[in-house]
Formats: C-alpha cells, sequence, structure tokens
C-alpha cells in the first residue's frame, strides 16, 4: 500500500494537480489578506481615523507625481488609435463620425484602463515595495510596538488617496487623450477641429461620465489596497521585497482588468 | 513595573522554538537572555511584546507600554530623527490629546540628550552611523516612558567602543526609567555590564538560569561551553546537529 502511495506520488498527474491546489490555495489566501486589509481599511476609513498630513503627501504622491506618465501613455494611446483610424473613416466617409469614436472609446475605456495601468506601474509598485521593505527591515513591528495601528497608519491615506486623486487624474489623461486625438485626425486625413470636437459631443452622455468617474474611484482603491497589502505580507529579504511587488503588479493588473469587465456588464451590455 | 513568563511554548510548523520557559524580571531589574542564533531568544522578545502568540503559557507585564529597541533600530526612513522619536506621541490620541506640538518637541530635544545626542532633529536615518541610529532607537523606545524594554541585540555589528557606549546606555536607561528589561546577546561584554541575571536558551529550552558572575564560573557545561566559546560540549550549531 505505502508503495503504491509513494509510486502515486511521483507521478506526473500528482504533481500536476498538487501543484494546481497550492497554486489555488495560495491565490485564495492572497485574495482573502487583501479582503480583510480592505475591510479593516474601510473601519477606519468610516470612523474618520484619518491622519491628514500623510493623507496630503499621499495625494500629491498619487495625483501629481504620476501625471506626465499618465498624460503621456493615455496621450500616445489615442495618437496610436487615432493614426490608424481617422483617415481611413475619412476615406470610407465616416470623417463626421472620428471624432464621436475616437471620445467613446477615450472617455469609456483607453482613458482610465490605461491611467490605471499607469497608475499601477509607478505608484503601485511603488507602495507595495515601500511598504514591503518597512515589514523586512521590522519597522512594522516597530509601529506595531509603538502600539500605532499599521493599517490605519499605513493603508488609510494611500487607499484614500488613490479614491480621492484617480478621478482628476483620468479626467485629466481622458482630456489629454481626446486632445491628441484631434490633433493625429487632423495631421493624418486633414479632418478639421471644428468636424472631430462637433461629432465628439454627440456620443458622449451624462452616463458615460459618471460611469468614468466611478470607475475611477474604484481602481484608485482597488490598486492602492492589492499595493498595500502585498507589500504588507512580504516575508524574507531583498528577495521577498522584488516578490511582493511582483505580486502588487500583477494583482492589480488583473484586478483593473476583472472590474473593467463588471463595469461593461453592469452599464453597457 | 516587572515581566513575568511561565511555561511559555512557541512552535513554527512542527519545530518547538520555545520550549516550556519560564521567568521573571523585577523592575529595575535587567535579565540576558543569551544563547546560540537561533536557539528562541528574538522569538521571547516579540512574544512578551506581543509581536507573536505564545501556542501556551503566560506572560504577565504589568500595565503601560512594552518598549522594543530592534536589532537593525528599524527606525522610519522616510521620516526624520524628530519625528521618529516623536512617533508615538504624534499617531496616538492619548498623547495628542495630552501634549502640544511644543510640548513634543522639548520632549524629542530631552530624550535625543538623554542618548547623548543632541541637536540632529532634523536629520534622517540614512544619515546617521549604525550606532547613532541605536541611540535614536532607544530615544524612540523611553519616549513613551515604558514599564519595560525589550532590546534585541543591541550591540550586534558595532565596533568595541560604541558597544560599550550603548551598553553605558542600557544601565543610564535602566536607572532613569526604572525599567525592567530583557537583553538578547550574544556578547560577554553586554551581558557582564548591563546584567543582573542571564538566561541561557538552547534549542528552546533554559539549560541556566542564574547571576553573570555564577555564569562566569562556569559550574554549568552549557555556560563553559559559552563562555569558553568551545566547539566541544553540549551545545551543537543547527547545521551541525543536522549532520549528526
Amino acid at each position: 500500500m505505502n508503495g503504491l502511495r509513494r509510486y502515486y506520488r511521483q507521478s506526473a498527474t500528482y504533481k500536476i494537480f498538487s501543484g494546481v491546489l497550492s497554486e489555488l490555495n495560495r491565490f485564495l489566501e492572497t485574495l482573502g489578506k487583501i479582503s480583510l486589509d480592505g475591510i479593516e481599511t474601510a473601519k477606519f476609513i468610516i470612523k474618520g481615523q484619518i491622519d491628514k498630513k500623510e493623507l496630503i503627501e499621499q495625494c500629491y504622491r498619487f495625483g501629481v507625481t504620476s501625471l506626465p506618465i499618465t498624460l503621456s501613455i493615455v496621450g500616445m494611446t489615442s495618437i496610436i488609435v487615432a493614426s490608424q483610424v481617422a483617415l481611413e473613416m475619412v476615406k470610407q466617409g465616416g470623417g463626421n463620425f472620428v471624432g464621436l469614436l475616437m471620445t467613446i472609446l477615450i472617455v469609456r475605456e483607453v482613458g482610465v484602463i490605461m491611467s490605471g495601468f499607469a497608475i499601477i506601474s509607478m505608484i503601485g509598485s511603488s507602495l507595495a515595495s515601500e511598504i514591503a521593505t518597512m515589514r523586512v527591515t521590522e519597522q512594522i513591528d516597530a509601529i506595531e510596538v509603538l502600539k500605532v495601528n499599521p493599517i490605519r497608519y499605513l493603508f488609510v491615506p494611500r487607499v484614500l488617496s488613490g479614491i480621492i486623486m484617480m478621478p482628476p487624474v483620468v479626467a485629466l489623461a481622458s482630456a489629454a487623450g481626446v486632445i491628441a486625438g484631434a490633433v493625429t485626425a487632423n495631421l493624418t486625413s486633414e479632418l478639421g477641429y471644428r468636424a472631430f470636437f462637433d461629432s465628439a459631443w454627440l456620443g458622449i452622455y451624462m452616463k458615460d461620465l459618471g460611469v468614468c468617474m466611478l470607475k475611477a474611484v474604484v481602481f484608485g482603491a482597488v490598486i492602492a489596497l492589492i499595493s498595500c497589502s502585498c507589500g504588507y505580507s512580504a516575508k524574507g529579504g531583498a528577495k521577498g521585497v522584488g516578490e511582493a511587488t511582483t505580486k502588487a503588479v500583477v494583482w492589480s493588473f488583473v484586478a483593473i482588468v476583472i472590474w473593467d469587465m463588471f463595469f461593461a456588464i453592469a452599464f453597457f451590455f | 513595573m516587572s515581566i513575568e513568563v511561565k511555561n511559555l511554548v512557541k512552535t513554527f510548523g512542527s519545530k518547538r522554538v520555545i520550549d516550556d520557559v519560564s521567568f521573571k524580571v523585577e523592575d529595575g531589574e535587567t535579565l540576558a537572555v543569551v544563547g546560540f542564533s537561533g536557539s528562541g531568544k528574538s522569538t521571547i522578545l516579540k512574544l512578551i511584546c506581543g509581536l507573536l502568540t505564545p501556542d501556551s503559557g503566560e506572560i504577565i507585564t504589568s500595565e503601560g507600554d512594552i518598549a522594543m529597541v530592534f536589532q537593525y533600530s528599524a527606525l522610519f526612513d522616510s521620516l526624520n530623527v524628530a519625528d521618529n522619536i516623536a512617533f508615538a506621541l504624534h499617531e496616538r490620541k492619548e498623547f495628542r490629546n495630552k501634549y502640544t506640538e511644543k510640548e513634543i518637541r522639548n520632549i524629542v530635544a530631552e530624550k535625543l540628550e538623554l542618548v547623548g545626542l543632541k541637536g540632529i532633529e532634523r536629520k534622517f536615518p540614512s544619515e546617521l552611523s549604525g550606532g547613532m541610529q541605536k541611540r535614536v532607537s532607544f530615544a524612540r523606545a523611553i519616549v513613551t516612558e515604558p514599564n519595560s524594554i525589550l532590546y534585541d541585540e543591541p550591540t550586534a555589528g558595532l565596533d568595541p567602543i560604541s558597544s560599550t557606549l550603548i551598553e553605558n546606555y542600557i544601565v543610564r536607561l535602566k536607572e532613569e526609567t526604572h525599567a525592567a528589561s530583557v537583553v538578547v546577546t550574544h556578547q560577554m561584554s553586554t551581558i557582564t555590564r548591563t546584567a543582573n541575571k542571564v538566561l541561557m536558551l538552547y534549542d528552546g529550552k533554559a539549560v541556566f538560569e542564574g547571576t553573570p558572575e555564577e555564569m562566569l564560573r562556569q559550574d554549568n557545561e552549557y555556560t563553559k561551553q559559552f563562555v569558553t566559546a568551545s566547539l566541544e560540549g553540549p551545545m551543537h550549531m543547527l547545521a551541525e546537529r543536522e549532520e549528526l
């Protein structure tokens, strides 16, 4: 019987299944940890236990330092899309709809999702590595020994800054994207600015702007929470910091795509 | 203002790191916890200050704060020296209500003077030497006027003169605060200069408890091996044990 068990444990089937189960276990563990951290953070926010000085610093970090990269990424994505479609649409007689198409695309999807990706790569990774470094150098232990709640001190201002700053960042990035699209359409297909912006307004409703801002709030919270949580549960030394940062980036990317899909199903299906 | 530990047990996975350890430290006393790396010394400190939860046993401490000086200081990189020391005063409601900003500044200056580092409030941890960082972490630890102070290898990695300075500050803090202190160390000088009592751990168990003088007498085979730094004796390093 023991021989059979040993033989079974050496088989490829066992190794594959045990590997999958172990990954599933780690996935659920991380998901549970992030959810618990999120609940505790929300409790402090609801109770109003917010360090205002730290919040202002984090808002500056989240909103201001990320602007150049966010505007560039959304602007360049818009240039790429406009340079591909504007000339073709004008050739096919759809010139009057270039502005409409570009604006719907940017306001509903490109502006918010590309800003999310830019924020993850710049701010999310830095939040995760900062908190992971604090964990492995015992700074978080020191916070606990000094009887200060690390979730209140570290998570609350960061998550709240994500919620507050993501909407203006997305709004500015989307505006930059629409302008970049108009300029590109003009340069590639000689489509007039007036024709572009006249049609741009036609396809945009208050619902689109509202959903865009709601998405920005959710993405800001999700990115900051996942980044903080992954950093907070880091283990070991430099390797642990690297692993926590990678985990934060991957989880944030996947999470905002999943949330984006939920928004698409809920509001545009 | 004392620390009492009764039949403490802590297990990580299948490894029993602390195995039925008991001791008591009265106020104004300093206990040195000594032993090999991996013998469970730092775990004891983490259990006392609540960073870890024991599997069984009891830890009785008097009301009030327990401070800890970490092995690598654990100063907050993003805060300057003044904000590091005043961290608990700024973040904890009871202190925010008790002190004005000016009073906090005065407390910080007073604690810095106590550890011989007057006037470095605006410096950041990265601008300080290892010994200075350690002294700032002393100042941060005592800012809440704790009843007990725990030191995790306070002289590790320091030159002999800096070590002596740190040891003098441990004695001075004990005299100033009259706190019950526990010092985890490998260093004989730290044991003899700072401690009233010594507890030696091996494989999670207490193998010696007595005064530093009794330890130096080498009546116990464990203390004899530790004091003479001999490879011969009842204690084997973890790697060696695995080979045996």
